[in-house]
């Protein structure tokens, strides 16, 4: 198991390489001039020179690559062009935000998927698969903006029963910090479980029909401990592939619901330093999401070796 | 059954929570996060919203726009518009105790004309020299008379740092802010809140609410549920399809007064098309300037003749708005075709104003292509003169230069459309250096009726200063730079 956990490791070297690479060049390739958005209509020349110079617009791209990837190594990813502060200590204050409200949100997934997939393959082509389905279908299609919207309206200003935007962190408000992050979960929740229930659905629905699952009826098993007991586990192979895919989407940066309900997460951070062209934050936080999707889809593949030996030794 | 009554709970505790903290607390959402709390390096609308609080200025306006006494309690200006002498209030100290006497002012002022990166060197190009003459008195030396001055020192370039904390804080100063306004910086987590304590020592009287908390929510939809739903008293600005609604909601007022910026099209005159003015007087000929006031903006701007807002000195009842003449403009393009691209930034307005713009051009026959790009790239753009026509204002000064000599002056920082007419230059010269303002009004009059002849900016609209609040918050004043003044707002 060790040996193929750093073989798997080692072998996503090469990719993060080729990542900073495109992450430096495509940022580099937006356009607009970070010196004149930053000092606004009232630069004047000389002055859009001076901040250029100082911000080292002036080397060369294989220069600013090679000082940029230095420093990210050692988790150094310069300063902020916005307000001087350190990019590390803002992914550093963001990061676990988002990682909260994500796991929040895969949490409330899993209560939705779980339950509704297992009974929608138990019960499949009848009514309750059926409506299943179309609750299914129906919060894969509903945009999260939509969504959220529609829960501060109905939570927030008719019920009055949680505020409809902030953050308060776990460590200083734990009740509060529930409370606040309690819409955003449910509306990035919703949609993720949604995909998961169909996934669920399908392979569970696929493995029921295997030969194995037969035999374990035949010895006289009721249908509730074949599916827990034997098929279930099984199913839960493709499903993990699944979650962690959502997972490291949501890690990426839940920017439209963070921004609805004013998170101040990690992909709030990247929105803004998009619009105020914050090359080093951008930078920063692509480059720590493309990790963190990464350390996901290693876990999953580790998760996959727990579940399936088959795997560790191919 | 457990469960629910466990959700209950948890759900009164924390409601209950959160309304006994706000008891004192004033919370303002604003559409974007301040990026910089230094008054030298400042380039943002937004962050004067917060600064103002924080920072006393060595004048301030007035609702009327008229230059009042604020660490300076009186000034005369002599030697023929060279000497500007200020007597300080004594007394005053900056929040972290250091003495705010003439040296502390003369730090503050140096550093804000001297700081690299300063975005202040321009507006304070002038000032020749900070000098103390004693403890409470400061004088400038210009280098040139420069009429504006006094309105600008209205804003970041009167802003007085203390020179103890500007030292130590270096660059960070901007997230560390001392200064001995009516409010004291406590905290800021970037895209969250600003937390400001009330100055309790403050020497014009400690202000009436205790906290002060700045909210950014950059999405007008967000911004009105919040401020519905009591997660902030008062929001500014407000989307102008909201403002009827807040009106006949009871439980909130709504301020709606002028401001002093402007809207317009910028036309490129160094290159095809627009170096040809008929083409520019063409196609500022088909908008419909009140059409735009009432369908897009649901009355909540007024159409605009030229770059001074009604009510400001230099606005002038002899220029009046252009009306659209589909008529004229054909005869100026002289059945020559005219097909040009007009430049914006996305965002719902926008959009939409530029397509009204298209259809009132296509009245004429004239055939205009959008296109769009973010902020940073279309200023980047302005500057390299790469654009026939594009879609930018401003936010607006006190003083008229600021509204009108960097825009049209050969070579201005804002002059984004390549325009330069000699006698333009020398009336614009000739304004700034004259003291009187009717004087100065006069003499920018006479350089706009140029300008607007010559097109190279077709004005479209002023924006207003619109405020919504819980009925509770009073002592709002309608300052029309739009900057709220917290110090004797209260909440009830």
């Amino acid at each position: 198991m060790a040996v193929f956990a750093l073989r798997r490791l080692l072998s996503s070297i090469p990719t993060l390489l080729i990542v900073t690479v495109i992450i430096f060049v495509m940022v580099k390739l937006l356009p607009g001039d970070p010196a004149r958005l930053i000092l606004g209509q009232e630069a004047t020349p000389q002055a859009l020179a001076e901040l250029r110079r100082s911000l080292g617009l002036d080397r060369s791209l294989l220069q600013q690559y090679l000082s940029w990837l230095a420093g990210a190594v050692r988790l150094d990813f310069g300063t902020s062009l916005t307000d001087n502060s350190s990019v590390s200590k803002l992914i550093a204050q963001k990061l676990p935000v988002t990682l909260e409200l994500s796991l929040f949100a895969m949490l409330i997934s899993l209560l939705i998927s779980l339950p509704a997939g297992i009974l929608s393959a138990m019960r499949r082509n009848t009514w309750v698969d059926r409506v299943l389905t179309l609750l299914a279908l129906s919060g894969i299609s509903l945009p999260n903006f939509f969504l959220g919207i529609l829960l501060i309206y109905l939570f927030s200003i008719q019920l009055a029963w949680i505020p409809a935007s902030g953050y308060t962190s776990l460590l200083e408000n734990p009740g509060r910090n529930l409370l606040l992050l309690l819409l955003p979960a449910v509306t990035l929740g919703v949609g993720s479980g949604a995909v998961l229930t169909r996934y669920l659905r399908s392979s569970l629905s696929e493995t029921l029909t295997q030969d194995y699952v037969r035999t374990a009826h035949a010895k006289g098993l009721t249908a509730r401990q074949v599916t827990s007991k034997h098929a279930l586990r099984n199913a839960l192979i493709p499903f993990l592939t699944a979650f962690g895919l959502q997972l490291g989407g949501l890690l990426g940066g839940a920017v439209i619901t963070e921004q609805i309900f004013s998170i101040p997460g990690f992909g709030r951070l990247l929105v803004d330093a998009v619009f105020t062209r914050d090359l080093p934050v951008i930078q920063g936080v692509v480059l720590v999401s493309a990790v963190a999707v990464f350390l996901v889809s290693f876990l999953v593949d580790l998760g996959y070796a727990a579940v399936d030996p088959r795997i560790r030794y191919n | 059954m457990r469960k629910s009554q466990f959700l209950m709970a948890f759900l009164s505790a924390a409601c209950l929570s959160a309304a006994s903290a706000s008891a004192q607390t004033l919370t303002v959402g604003l559409d974007a996060d301040p990026p910089k709390l230094d008054p030298a390096l400042s380039t943002a609308l937004v962050d004067r919203q917060v600064m103002n609080q924080i920072f006393d200025k060595l004048v301030d306006l007035d609702v009327n726009l008229k230059v009042v006494p604020a660490l300076a309690t009186s000034w005369k200006v002599t030697n023929g518009g060279l000497t500007y002498t200020f007597k300080l209030k004594s007394g005053v100290k900056f929040t972290d105790g250091t003495v705010l006497d003439a040296a502390a002012v003369k730090y503050g002022l140096d550093r804000n004309r001297t700081l690299e990166g300063s975005a202040r060197k321009n507006e304070m190009s002038s000032i020749k020299e900070v000098k103390v003459i004693d403890a409470q008195t400061i004088q400038l030396n210009l280098s040139q008379s420069y009429g504006p001055l006094l309105a600008v020192l209205t804003d970041r370039a009167g802003m007085i740092v203390s020179p103890t904390a500007a030292k130590k804080a270096g660059a960070d100063f901007q997230n560390n802010p001392v200064g001995s306004g009516p409010f004291t910086f406590v905290s800021r987590v970037r895209q969250d809140n600003i937390t400001l304590n009330a100055n309790k020592s403050y020497w014009g009287g400690a202000p009436k609410i205790d906290k002060l908390i700045y909210r950014p929510f950059t999405d007008g939809d967000v911004r009105y549920a919040n401020l519905l739903s009591g997660a902030v008293q008062a929001i500014t600005p407000i989307d102008p399809k909201d403002i009827s609604k807040l009106e006949q909601n009871a439980k909130f007022s709504v301020l709606n007064y002028p401001g002093i910026g402007f809207q317009g099209v910028w036309f490129n005159v160094t290159r095809a098309p627009f170096n040809n003015k008929n083409f520019r007087q063409a196609v500022a000929a088909t908008i419909d300037r009140e059409a735009i006031a009432k369908s897009i903006f649901y009355g909540t701007v007024t159409p605009a003749a030229g770059p001074f807002p009604p009510g400001t000195p230099a606005a002038s009842s002899a220029i009046t708005v252009q009306k659209p003449n589909i008529a004229l403009a054909k005869q100026k393009l002289g059945g020559k075709p005219l097909t040009f691209t007009l430049l914006t930034t996305p965002g719902s307005v926008t959009t939409q104003l530029a397509q009204v713009y298209q259809a009132m051009f296509a009245q004429a026959g004239i055939t205009a292509k959008i296109e769009q790009v973010e902020f940073g790239t279309l200023l980047d753009r302005a500057d390299k003169q790469d654009y026939d026509a594009l879609m930018l204002g401003w936010s607006g000064r006190p003083d008229p230069d600021g509204n009108i000599y960097d825009f049209f002056v050969t070579g201005g920082t804002n002059n984004q459309a390549g325009y330069s007419n000699k006698a333009v230059d020398s009336l614009l010269a000739k304004a700034r250096a004259q003291t009187a303002m009717t004087a100065r009004a006069a003499t920018y009059n006479v350089a706009l009726s140029t300008i607007i002849s010559d097109t190279p900016y077709t004005w479209v609209y002023f924006q207003r200063n619109l405020v919504a609040s819980v009925k509770g918050l009073t002592g709002l004043k309608p300052i029309p730079d739009g900057i709220i003044r917290f110090k004797d707002v209260d909440l009830k």
